[in-house]
């Protein structure tokens, strides 16, 4: 007996899922990705690093803004450009703006019909009305932060390697505080709408991976840490981390040293860094009472709405020290374009993304690698789905591919990042 | 009696997704929208599997770049009276275009090990497999606009994007001409209607929204000759997939 989804609605991409059981053995469980290939790090070599952000960025329309940073980030430290302190607050702001609006839309608009048995948004936005405007308010904060500071919430326009093109001023700053504190006031009662949903109990232990920083939240940089202990620098992530190619599959899936498959995003981040939570998003995370480590993959959309607090609450706290910074001082300096290679990471709404550039002498780029959230838990998204669905038994075959289809919007995967 | 709502579908070939995020970012005026048609096929928004059936509009956004891509982008233009396109991808190739610049087969050896059994073909727009009614430009679309011609698509008819540069409304907008700072941007040849949002964040027109009718490339470029070589001048028109629409002979 076989589960087939042909394909699965609701996620970022184009993907179908297959899970073959024998005599109620579940033997494999697979992600089938219907992506085509745009072969973006093959596109950027031979080009000028410049193009590298405004291409790069268009590997994904839900989260281009840390593709943007990203690129950036590993440009920077190719060509040893040293940044200013604001520029570093306003890329934050960019973020956490990112992971508001991208867990907003994944929470409600992809996850939730799944908890509540609707079938389609539709249903889901008449039969809430009150909630699904809270959310669409909440996002409207989110990417009104990359509208006013990046200059569009789809493909930012400003940011660039070594500063910013143009800088908001302080009227516009002011601004995005007050929709600040009104989008905190909605999150928190969102939030509460999102304690009392019912998911699914199914839990298997394994690896949290994520960027860790002392005395914050990281998700600009650090370096990388997980629940059993590992802390490596960046710089070293490819030795202990290796793509690999199998046959006939496009993503290139990302392995271990220790070959077990882990996990990243928002339950990650939690798992690793409750502590350094801002007091709403920690308040709000014991009043769950859910138990540290959790490894219940479902708990990922809740600890999207945790972090959804959290990030309003980070922007309202950043957005109040630049009302009296010297905005100027992010626009974009002059520096030497020389040879070198640097690397990226920045936590994305689904987990870390890597980038790592060669540049050439004259500032073209002679080697690109890109590697995506989705790449490094497919894995773990296919043992956790074989180890769930041997749990379901007696289901019928409809009520599985339902649960399936449940777990695996749960991670929110992004098949567009994953090919790209 | 209710009156009978127009038939859509939203399908997303191979992109980045991003146009039709800019309908879902429109918020509660995409809501609204959507409570004026009848949605039959939006799969960002629902389970639930197409009815099927005759579509008075079908919206289709990225590039058809697997076979499945093409069959569902045929069978599409089989049910649609209108076919509108969404974005940069599908009117003109994207990014993913630069391939085709390229080296032949090599990009691909720069990304997978393996090659054998990956479907890499050249990028090709929509219009080189079905008829296109209508195109929203632009890398992604403006949501703005999209609101402004969909109740003339709904009523039936083909609205016309003015013939108009990217440099008119910058103008309006009283933002200082990059060009006169010396700065490369594609705005006098390029067709406008997306408030020029590139030159109000001081990023120069690379061009996503395609040349307009009475653009003079050749002005431009002689204007473009002492900010960019000619090979850089080549580079960004290759971004948007622009390269391919200019005749080089005149140069």
């Amino acid at each position: 007996m076989n589960i087939k989804i042909n394909h699965i609605a609701k996620i970022e991409g184009h993907a179908g899922f297959m899970a073959k059981v024998i005599n109620g053995d579940v033997k494999s469980a697979k992600l089938e990705v219907q992506e085509g290939i745009r072969l973006i790090e093959g596109i950027l070599i031979g080009r000028h690093f410049k193009d590298m952000p405004i291409i790069a960025q268009r590997i994904c329309g839900i989260c281009p803004v840390v593709h943007n940073l990203t690129s950036i980030q590993a440009i920077e430290k190719a060509l040893k450009i040293e940044v200013s302190a604001e520029t570093i607050k306003l890329r934050k702001l960019l973020e956490w703006g990112q992971i508001i609006h991208s867990h907003g839309l994944h929470l409600f608009f992809l996850s939730l019909a799944d908890f509540l048995d609707i079938e389609n948004d539709l249903i889901l936005t008449k039969k809430y009305p009150v909630e699904t405007k809270k959310v669409i308010q909440i996002r409207e904060f989110g990417l009104s932060i990359i509208r006013i500071i990046g200059g569009r919430a789809i493909h930012p326009l400003t940011n660039e390697s070594g500063g910013f093109k143009k800088v908001p001023t302080i009227l516009e700053i002011k601004e995005l505080i007050k929709k600040g504190k009104e989008a905190l006031l909605l999150a928190l009662e969102l939030g509460e709408f999102f304690s009392k949903i019912k998911v699914p109990e199914f839990s298997r232990i394994s690896e949290y991976v994520c960027l860790g920083k002392e005395g914050e939240y990281a998700i600009y940089d650090g370096n990388i840490i997980s629940n059993k202990g590992l802390n490596i620098p960046l710089e070293k992530f490819q030795n202990n981390f290796h793509e690999i190619q199998k046959p006939r599959e496009i993503i290139k899936r990302v392995q271990f040293d220790s070959k077990d498959s882990y996990m990243v995003g928002a339950i990650a981040r939690i798992n690793n860094q409750h502590d350094k939570l801002l007091p709403k998003a920690k308040k709000y995370l014991k009043e769950l009472g859910y138990k540290f480590p959790d490894y219940n993959p479902f708990h990922n959309v809740v600890y999207q709405m945790v972090e959804i607090v959290n990030f309003i609450e980070e922007s309202i706290r950043m957005l109040n020290i630049l009302v009296d910074s010297d905005l100027e001082n992010a626009l974009t300096k002059e520096y030497k374009i020389q040879k070198g290679s640097g690397v990226g990471a920045i936590e994305a709404p689904r987990g870390t993304l890597y980038y790592s550039v060669n540049i050439g002498l004259k500032g073209y780029i002679k080697k690109v690698n890109i590697i995506t959230p989705t790449a490094q838990f497919l894995t773990h998204l296919e043992d956790n789905a074989a180890a769930y669905l041997s749990q379901l038994p007696n289901l019928t075959n409809k009520r599985k591919e339902k649960k399936m289809r449940a777990l695996i919007r749960a991670y929110d995967p992004c098949v567009s990042c994953a090919v790209h | 009696m209710k009156p009978k709502l127009k038939k859509i579908a939203i399908v997303s070939l191979t992109s980045c997704e991003g146009c039709q995020f800019t309908l879902f970012d429109l918020g509660e005026k995409f809501l609204d929208f959507m409570s004026k048609v009848e949605m039959i096929d939006f799969r960002l928004f629902e389970d639930e599997k197409d009815k099927g059936g005759k579509l008075d509009i079908g919206i289709v956004e990225g590039s058809p770049m697997t076979k499945d891509n093409i069959k569902i982008l045929l069978k599409l233009r089989k049910r649609s009276k209108l076919l509108i396109v969404l974005g940069n991808c599908a009117a003109m190739g994207g990014v993913p275009e630069i391939k085709n610049y390229q080296q032949g087969k090599a990009t691909i050896k720069q990304v997978y090990k393996h090659v054998q059994e990956i479907f890499n073909p050249e990028i090709k727009e929509v219009n080189n497999f079905v008829k296109v009614d209508f195109v929203f430009p632009g890398c992604p679309i403006s949501g703005d606009e999209f609101l402004k011609y969909f109740p003339e698509l709904l009523a039936g008819n083909i609205p016309i994007i003015p013939d108009q540069s990217v440099c008119i409304e910058c103008r309006k907008k009283g933002n200082k001409c990059l060009l006169l700072e010396n700065k490369s941007c594609f705005g006098p040849i390029i067709l406008g209607g997306c408030d020029a949002i590139c030159p109000t964040s001081r990023m120069g027109c690379q061009g996503c929204r395609g040349l307009r009718k009475s653009g003079n490339i050749k002005t431009i470029r002689c204007m473009l000759k002492k900010m960019i070589t000619d090979q850089e001048f080549k580079n960004i028109t290759e971004i948007y997939g622009l390269r391919d629409d200019i005749s080089y002979k005149n140069f």
